[in-house]
């Protein structure tokens, strides 16, 4: 028969296509995937994900969006290539009041915009007070409320003043509580009006809104006695704890120490925008014919969805310093697009979480192009701990002890095992801390170091605890059963992804297989999804991802910090906040991680999450692209990338390469450094004097 | 006919207005919204959001104002938008069809997003649309002059096989053969005739597929009638009989085909834009929707549908001069 032929034909074709196309990957046993020749001029062609929501950097707080808004604006601090701390930027030094609540940061005097206009202090001052606008209405917003009076700005709220035009204080109300009037000896830096009425005790705020005002007042009778007929006075944005002393020297007063305020300041919502040119074209200032910027590369091309460019800016004052002639970010999020385009040299480097997973198995051989480091984010499943049967601990115990967390990484290759809250292996002096204080809590409590790590997989320990909580789980047959287990009153819930749904039937496998029990799973469309989580308005458990918005394990612990918090459980205790509170308050960096990793182990004790894993890098570069690392944020300041054009100084492996010495790198981040060195020595020196 | 047209044309206003308000109550009913994220918002953040937006408003008068937008409504003194047609009539000054600023990308109009983008899908439906033509209609037409020989069935064993491959398979094998094999084309993006390529043959081949099934039974139909016979007992030749006679008629179902097609080419075909990393509208108007980005969303509804009935007008008028019999009153 003709037809059976041609058909026969034509799968012989498609199997012939099969064969030479793996013919092709594993000739491809060179040492490098795909076309590999370093570019003749300084461009360097990205995939930044999707496409960027705006160039205003408040406005954004994706991290495809960061990653291109740090080449176009400077900060106060920039992340440091390798570790993400902070380092000098426009910025040259900085001094911290000794209680941890003042900052004085020393700008450059040669700092620029891209219009040649020169950057002061009072830049910093217009663009963070922009920030808090409730005008913008932007998103991070929320990053910057440790900076005093910026919440109530940015909420609308009001200061209360009496008869004789006294604001009221916080503390008239509070007794207690607030902060109170520095005393002479804590004076820091130059004294100043505004500095005195910054430094005082803090005023009471009210919402301006009348609706809200009487339903605050309705709540508290005390706060309705001291407000009632009195005057109120909305909270300005020249209010908030920002103050530029002169042209070069900048002072930022917080309610409250936060030891990692500094290195928040990358954040692109901390960075500079041109005042005049945001006034005089407002929403389209960011338009390629109006916008002007204050990083190491200005915008040159923006054609939407296709490629968004940017060139060295001959007026930033470390132009010197930038290697690149120009970057290309490409906005894709088709994964096996970008590894094509990758393959075939059209890109040089691709945003974290690229390699799609069937592609694994053939990447992992590039060591000097893949990378798999930790990162600053994990994975875990939340757990409703208001309904039953999941309010109780042991129920929670024995489903977060029933899961191979070793086999959960085997079977996701980016996934490395994670029985805690913070990701493993990023913040390395904060995990010295914790296994010290581990060792002490536990054995206190008649327990080991080695018995709570033992928790990334502990089968007949879930049984016991299970059947301790009133569910006992039998033998049967091969595997085990609970049918006492209200199995309709839990579920998985996750939002649509391909990698989502393949770690949810894992777990279901994992608790079918060691307890007995199979939880069913349901999948939701993200923004579906996210209110479901921010109520939590789910049964059972909610896959949740967190990437931590600064480099301190605080961005993780605050989850669960107040009454109201986004940590999705319904969880919340005060003696938990109390601990937060504490460390914060504590000025040695290492007692405050112990600190800290105390509320850690308080809060996992409590089981309110169960942890899979820290999520890893798993993006890919051409070993010619150098100065460019997989450090914990994938956010990569662009200057010190470069181009090598020398095979023998090409990366040769990239798990080594956050330990590898590149002169250039380091010769370009030990000048930023200077400054702020010299600034921490005469301090010691003076000090000592 | 004039009438015809104009009672059409009439027609596709108070239909496209439809077609919107029940996209609109549809993403309203939708759960979550454009500036929902995993980091829970404090009240008072979103609180300046939903006044920025209008969004604390009564939602009828949220409906009306967007329906004011989108059709015709006066312009506010305070109003900087430059948006949409506007004109004066005395002292007001109208502004019309404004679809308003996207949600999701700051000071970027709809309008503009979709003037924008339209030129890259179009470019690329029409030319596979002309290459499925052009393939569909060799291929139809001989496979249905030599009816059940080899060239028939061969001809339909493609046709069969386009029509069933989709173009996420036939897309990304195209890639590896002439991308990553042979290095002779791009893998994706836009720029330069090499990179449109791809792109226009995966996307033309489930069109060509359909057009040569089409043109096959159209002309297997045209060429038994009795006119044809007539042709030819006048004694024209077979060229002549075929070329001015049989193909008028035997094309009728490929254009009304054509209408719907056409349009949603122009508008852009979520796949290949996404294998090809094309900045179409296809991929564009998913994204809106996954963001809540409502302006966006509708924009490109009532722009897609007032395309499609557009379309299909023009296919109902070409009706008459392809075929004699049809006439319209």
């Amino acid at each position: 028969m003709t037809l059976s032929v041609k058909r026969s034909t034509t799968l012989f074709l498609l199997f012939s296509a099969c064969a030479w196309l793996s013919g092709c990957t594993s000739s491809a046993n060179s040492r490098y995937f795909g076309q590999t020749a370093a570019p003749k001029d300084n461009v360097m062609r990205y995939v930044s994900g999707g496409e960027i929501e705006s160039l205003d950097p408040p406005i954004t707080n994706s991290q495809p969006d960061a990653r291109i808004l740090i080449s176009l604006f400077d900060g106060l601090v920039e992340y440091h290539p390798i570790t993400m701390d902070p380092i000098p930027s426009i910025a040259e030094s900085w001094e911290v009041r000794p209680d941890g609540t003042e900052y004085i940061f020393h700008l450059r005097n040669n700092a620029k915009f891209s219009n040649g206009d020169p950057i002061t202090a009072s830049d910093f001052v217009y663009s963070i007070r922009r920030g808090f606008s409730p005008e913008l209405a932007s998103r991070n917003a929320y990053l910057g409320y440790y900076i005093k009076y910026s919440e109530a700005y940015n909420s609308d709220r009001s200061f209360v003043t009496d008869a004789s035009g006294r604001f009221i204080l916080k503390k008239d109300i509070e007794g207690e509580g607030g902060q109170t009037a520095a005393t002479a000896a804590d004076n820091f830096g130059p004294d100043s009006e505004f500095h005195r009425f910054l430094d005082g005790p803090e005023r009471l705020t009210v919402p301006s809104d009348k609706k809200e005002l009487t339903a605050a007042l309705e709540k508290d009778a005390k706060l309705k006695a001291a407000v009632q007929g009195k005057n109120f006075v909305p909270v300005k944005a020249e209010d908030i704890g920002l103050e530029a002393i002169d042209d070069y020297t900048l002072r930022i007063k917080l309610y409250q120490p936060a030891p990692y305020f500094l290195g928040l300041l990358g954040h692109q919502f901390f960075r500079v925008v041109p005042r005049k040119v945001v006034e005089k074209y407002g929403n389209d200032w960011t338009r390629i014919e109006n916008i002007v910027t204050s990083g190491a590369f200005k915008l040159a091309v923006h054609r939407p969805y296709d490629v968004l460019s940017v060139v060295r800016d001959p007026n930033n004052w470390d132009a010197a310093n930038v290697k690149l002639d120009r970057i290309e970010f490409y906005p894709l999020d088709e994964q096996t697009t970008m590894m094509n385009l990758y393959k075939a040299g059209s890109v040089d480097a691709l945003y974290n979480h690229t390699v799609p997973a069937a592609w694994f198995s053939d990447i992992k051989q590039y060591t000097a192009e893949y990378s798999l480091h930790p990162e600053v984010a994990d994975e875990f499943y939340v757990i409703n701990v208001k309904k039953p049967p999941m309010d109780n601990l042991k129920v929670r115990q024995a489903f977060a002890l029933a899961i191979d967390r070793m086999d959960l990484a085997k079977f996701r290759k980016t996934l490395k095992p994670l029985v805690d809250m913070t990701p493993e292996g990023v913040f390395p002096k904060y995990e010295e801390a914790r296994e010290k204080i581990y060792t002490e809590e536990l054995k206190k409590q008649g327990s080991s170091l080695d018995e709570w790590k033992a928790r990334v997989f502990d089968a007949d320990k879930a049984r016991k605890l299970l059947g301790e909580a009133g569910f006992p789980v039998a033998k049967s047959g091969s595997g085990y059963a609970c049918p006492s287990f209200p199995v309709d009153k839990v579920s998985i819930t996750y939002n649509t992804a391909e990698s989502n749904k393949a770690v949810a039937e894992f777990i279901q496998a994992q608790w079918k297989q060691n307890l007995g029990i199979t939880v069913p799973i349901k999948n939701m469309e993200f923004r579906t999804f996210l209110p479901l989580l921010n109520k939590v308005d789910f049964d059972g458990f909610a896959r949740r991802g967190w990437v931590g918005d600064y480099m301190d394990p605080y961005t993780f612990l605050s989850l669960y910090y107040s009454e109201n918090n986004e940590g999705a459980t319904g969880w919340w205790d005060p003696k938990f906040d109390k601990m937060l509170d504490d460390a914060n308050n504590t000025t040695d960096p290492q007692k405050r991680f112990e600190i800290l990793a105390r509320a850690e182990l308080f809060v996992m004790q409590q089981q309110i999450i169960i942890p899979l894993g820290t999520n890893t890098t798993s993006w890919m570069k051409k070993p010619y692209v150098k100065g460019f690392y997989p450090n914990p944020g994938t956010l990569e300041p662009w200057k010190f990338a470069y181009i090598e054009r020398d095979p023998a100084k090409w990366t040769t492996d990239m798990s080594t390469i956050m330990k590898e010495n590149d002169p250039i790198v380091t010769a370009q981040v030990d000048a930023l450094m200077a400054s702020q060195k010299r600034m921490e020595e005469s301090k010691t020196t003076t000090a000592a004097k | 006919m004039l009438s015809f047209i104009l009672r059409r044309l009439l027609i596709i206003i108070p239909m496209a207005l439809l077609v919107i308000t029940l996209t609109w109550a549809l993403i309203r009913l939708a759960p979550g919204t454009f500036y929902s994220s995993e980091k829970k918002l404090p009240p008072a953040i979103e609180e300046n959001i939903k006044r920025k937006y209008g969004l604390d408003q009564p939602i009828g008068w949220q409906y009306l104002y967007m329906l004011g937008n989108i059709t015709c409504r006066t312009k506010g003194a305070d109003e900087k938008t430059t948006n949409g047609l506007q004109f004066n009539v005395g002292a007001y000054t109208f502004k019309c069809l404004d679809f308003g600023d996207s949600l999701k990308y700051q000071g970027q109009s709809v309008n503009e997003i979709i003037r924008r983008h339209l030129p890259y899908s179009a470019t690329i439906g029409i030319l596979a649309y002309l290459l499925a033509l052009v393939i569909g209609l060799t291929a139809g037409i001989i496979a249905a002059l030599k009816q059940n020989s080899m060239w028939d069935y061969g001809s339909m064993a493609l046709a069969m096989l386009g029509l069933s491959v989709p173009n996420f398979v036939f897309g990304p094998i195209l890639v590896l053969f002439f991308a990553l094999g042979l290095y002779l084309f791009p893998p994706a993006r836009w720029g330069g005739v090499g990179a449109i390529v791809l792109p226009v043959i995966t996307l033309s081949a489930i069109y060509a597929a359909y057009i040569a099934r089409l043109t096959r039974a159209g002309m297997l139909e045209v060429m038994r009638s009795d006119y044809i016979r007539t042709a030819r007992a006048k004694g024209l030749d077979e060229k002549t009989v075929l070329l001015r006679h049989a193909i008028r008629g035997g094309l009728i179902p490929v254009i009304s085909f054509t209408g719907p097609a056409l349009a949603a080419l122009l508008a852009g075909t979520v796949v290949v834009e996404r294998v090809f990393a094309i900045p179409g509208l296809g991929n564009i108007f998913i994204q809106s929707v996954l963001n809540r980005d409502e302006p966006l969303t509708l924009g490109i509804v009532a722009f897609l549908s007032i395309l499609i009935m557009v379309f299909n007008l023009i296919v109902d008028i070409s009706y008459g001069f392809l075929d004699p019999r049809i006439r319209y009153e």
